[in-house]
């Protein structure tokens, strides 16, 4: 074998020796690669909770307020935007609870007094005890496509309210609330020992 | 050959196109028809609480969002702020917290009467979250150029964590002292039209509560809602 075919081969084994450890490299590489991938693990996290923040008393009084019937309601309400393409819509579910009773505040300096051997009560008309009935902390979302403000949302809290107030405050109720009123008032001056009582509503 | 290659090439791909528009056609399942809005209730329920106390309450919720990637790479853990522009809102709440005595309950075991005097023992307080009001007006919002708006459904979610974060804070507003004092005083008047006279008037409670306890009786919506 001439000088030139040696060189040859020479170069042949170098070129495979080359390819060897490309391989070799290419194969740790992946290997590492497959291996640091299985360990790893990226997520991407949005923290959705609120920040704790201080609760402040901004007022406390004692009330006298005795309810016989309270209302739970839930009002669906929406509001619709027309648009070009389409229309925006923003559907919310309010949820309120109306009490009705008596103020204790309300009762005339004798709204209660023996006469004889009976008891006489004279019971205050039967109202809305707190006009802030809606816990709108609890409102749902429902639907809402497109953009709404702060301005939309307050004008669907007065909508609730004005619906809660239709739908629960009805004379029907009123008259529940005050037949219950005599029922429990009964009940006491009778848990009390007291037989002999009349009830009467101051109008 | 070429030709012939782009021949088969063809007819390979028009039977599978042949294929694919004959595949038989499966009567389309309808879908189950859910109703999607929540059954709306009025519930009337007869009652006779006494609420003796309130107390009004403000908080300004604050959520601060920005996306940040976490993970472990190299085991070792990471987590970034990604610098996509972040979100702030501060949502001004206020609530109104009342306790009350059940006495739908009330009976003559309530009651003690030795001679002229009377010893009345009221059932426990019950503290109920009974209104809350969301101040649209003053609500701040900042939204970067990258994000999108604070949505409705994210925005209830931050009121009914701040709704919820004002329940946890009321065993320390000591309502239940004022509740107690506050039935008495609305109570011994009561007595008194009766025929009592004040000084022979007791009006007691079971115990003292702790704050434990006082957690355990403040009424929640779902309550509410089961009765």
């Amino acid at each position: 074998m001439d000088k030139t075919g040696k060189n040859k081969i020479t170069l042949t084994k170098l070129n495979i020796m080359l390819w060897a450890v490309a391989v070799i490299a290419v194969v740790v590489l992946v290997f590492g690669f497959c291996h640091t991938a299985k360990t790893s693990s990226a997520r991407l996290e949005v923290d959705d909770r609120i920040d704790v923040t201080p609760t402040i008393i901004t007022s406390m009084k004692q009330i006298g307020e005795w309810e016989f019937l309270s209302v739970n309601d839930e009002e669906l309400v929406d509001t619709i935007k027309r648009g070009f393409l389409r229309d925006d819509k923003l559907v919310r579910i309010y949820y309120g609870k109306l009490s009705l009773g008596i103020n204790m505040h309300d009762v005339s300096p004798r709204w209660i007094r023996q006469q004889g051997d009976s008891v006489l009560v004279a019971l205050p008309k039967i109202e809305l005890l707190d006009k802030d009935f809606i816990d709108e902390a609890r409102t749902k979302a429902f639907i809402e496509t497109g953009s709404w403000t702060d301005a939309d949302r307050d004008s669907l809290y007065h909508r609730a309210y004005a619906k809660m107030l239709t739908r629960c405050l009805t004379e029907e109720n009123i008259k529940t609330a005050r037949e219950n009123a005599s029922l429990q008032f009964g009940k006491m001056l009778k848990a009390l020992g007291i037989e002999k009582f009349a009830i009467s509503w101051q109008e | 050959m070429m030709n012939r290659l782009y021949f088969n090439f063809l007819i390979v791909f028009a039977a599978l196109a042949v294929a694919g528009c004959s595949r038989k056609q499966t009567p389309r399942q309808q879908p189950e028809s859910v109703d999607t809005i929540p059954m709306l209730v009025m519930q009337v329920q007869k009652c006779s609480r006494l609420y003796t106390a309130e107390y009004k309450m403000h908080k300004i919720i604050t959520h601060d969002d920005e996306i940040r990637m976490k993970g472990k790479f190299l085991n070792q853990d990471y987590d970034v702020a990604l610098p996509m522009g972040s979100r702030k809102i501060a949502i001004p709440i206020d609530a109104t917290v009342k306790a009350y005595i059940d006495l739908s309950s009330f009976s003559e075991k309530n009651v003690r009467r030795v001679g002229d005097k009377i010893d009345v023992t009221l059932p426990d307080p019950r503290i109920e979250m009974t209104s809350s009001r969301i101040n649209h007006g003053e609500i701040r919002k900042y939204v970067a150029l990258t994000r999108q708006n604070f949505s409705d459904k994210e925005m209830a979610g931050y009121e009914q964590q701040g709704r919820q974060a004002i329940i946890n804070d009321i065993p320390q507003t000591g309502i239940m002292e004022m509740a107690k004092e506050s039935a008495a005083r609305v109570m011994v008047p009561f007595f008194v039209g009766m025929g009592f006279n004040e000084k022979d008037i007791t009006i007691s409670f079971r115990k003292d509560f702790s704050d434990n306890e006082i957690k355990k009786m403040i009424v929640t919506a779902s309550d509410a809602e089961r009765k």
